[in-house]
């Protein structure tokens, strides 16, 4: 398709579009001048903007690897914080300055078992992970009576003795079942807010 | 931020980070987790087996009080891993019969199940009243079970006082009785019939049946 072929209303179009514009040479001075003329952008954001503003930067591997290790140290540091020895979460709980593995508590127990002839007794249980070594009692008579006075949450705690190594269920308390191990477990109940 | 002077901040950040992870390193060399005692291969089966019972929301630290427990009495991991199985089987069993408890009486459920109690019988206690607590129940039926009181005299003598409102005294009364009668030299059912005459409410020692709908006996599910 030529010109000539163009139907006459296109035609004038074409023809108006292919006329040379004519332009002031002094325009594009004015222009120039106008913009100078304008005050410069507010700079109240330049500081943010620095940290905002998309850059480009390069790392190498090495620099990575530490910056992973780094971040990985961060969480290792902020689990340690917000999770106890237990794996439990200590986030949102009360914190109250009581002895290492022992529950939070109000009430006061005392455990008391009569051997006369024993050189240590320990109470082992629930309230202190199973320790065997420790929540020793003390000889508080020459007649054999060893206690030891612990905080206790209310509730249901499995305990025995370990008198010179040997397991031995309280006397005076009831029994728990025997859960396979071979040696039986007492039960105490604490009552909220008793001492016993 | 100049491009050389970002790059130095993340080596700062980066170096920080590497004297974090050397000084946690040796408080994870020490790991005071007690169940890391256990072979690996026994402690992640316990592992999976506490994370089963929260996901239940069973009482998870009763199992890891069972594993400790064994631990301490130098159980090998086997035994370990089967009483934790166990223990948990017991929970969800307890839980399926007792409905929603709180956890100190579900672990006591399932204690006196595990003492020798049928399902059907502990379904006796589902009923309750609000704000009522069975746990003195339970561990006086659990150790009369343990003192080879016979598994029928025990629960009838148990839920009957239940059924009667007894409270915690009595029952430790009744528990305190018969343990000494029994200390003494007598038949474990036999001082079980004679202090339950005594107890208030005149339980008597005839058997209880479990309330209707509760035939259904769960069975334990095993994993």
């Amino acid at each position: 398709m030529n010109d000539s072929e163009l139907h006459p209303f296109v035609e004038s179009i074409a023809r108006e579009a292919r006329r040379p514009v004519v332009t002031d040479p002094a325009a594009r001075e004015r222009i120039m001048a106008a913009v100078r003329a304008e005050p410069a952008p507010s700079r109240r954001f330049g500081i943010w903007s620095r940290f905002v503003a998309p850059r480009a930067f390069t790392l190498s591997p090495a620099g990575g690897a530490l910056l992973a290790a780094g971040l990985v140290g961060v969480g290792i540091f902020a689990g340690s914080l917000a999770f106890n020895r237990d794996g439990q979460s200590t986030v949102g709980r009360s914190q109250v300055a009581v002895a290492p593995q022992l529950p939070v508590s109000d009430t006061v127990v005392r455990f008391i078992y009569v051997a006369p002839r024993a050189t240590t007794v320990y109470v082992v249980g629930d309230f202190n992970g199973w320790d065997t070594t420790k929540t020793p009692l003390s000889r508080t008579s020459t007649e054999g009576v060893w206690s030891v006075t612990l905080p206790l949450s209310a509730g249901r705690h499995i305990y025995a003795y370990v008198v010179d190594g040997t397991w031995s269920a309280d006397p005076h308390a009831p029994l728990a079942p025997d859960d396979g191990f071979g040696h039986a477990n007492s039960v105490k109940l604490v009552r909220r807010g008793s001492s016993s | 931020m100049t491009h050389g002077s970002l790059q130095r901040n993340l080596g700062i950040l980066a170096g920080t980070g590497v004297l974090l992870v050397l000084s946690a390193l040796p408080a994870v060399a020490q790991d005071p987790d007690p169940l890391a005692k256990l072979e690996t291969k026994d402690r992640f089966v316990i592992e999976l087996l506490i994370d089963s019972a929260s996901v239940a929301g069973l009482p998870s630290n009763a199992l890891r009080q069972m594993a400790l427990q064994g631990i301490a009495k130098h159980a090998d991991g086997r035994q370990i891993v089967q009483a934790v199985r166990k223990q948990l089987n017991l929970l969800r069993t307890a839980r399926e019969v007792l409905g929603p408890v709180d956890d100190q009486e579900l672990t006591a459920g399932a204690s006196v199940l595990s003492a020798g109690a049928k399902p059907v019988q502990l379904a006796a206690f589902r009923p309750r009243k609000k704000g009522r607590n069975d746990l003195e129940a339970f561990v006086v039926w659990a150790d009369f079970l343990e003192r080879k009181v016979p598994s029928e005299e025990a629960f009838s003598a148990i839920s009957k006082l239940w059924q009667d409102g007894a409270d915690d005294d009595t029952f430790h009364s009744l528990w305190t009785n018969v343990q000494s009668d029994i200390s003494q030299g007598l038949n474990p059912g036999t001082a079980l019939q004679n202090r339950i005459r005594e107890a208030p409410g005149r339980a008597s020692p005839v058997t209880v049946k479990p309330p209707e709908g509760a035939a259904g006996e769960p069975k334990l599910e095993m994993i």
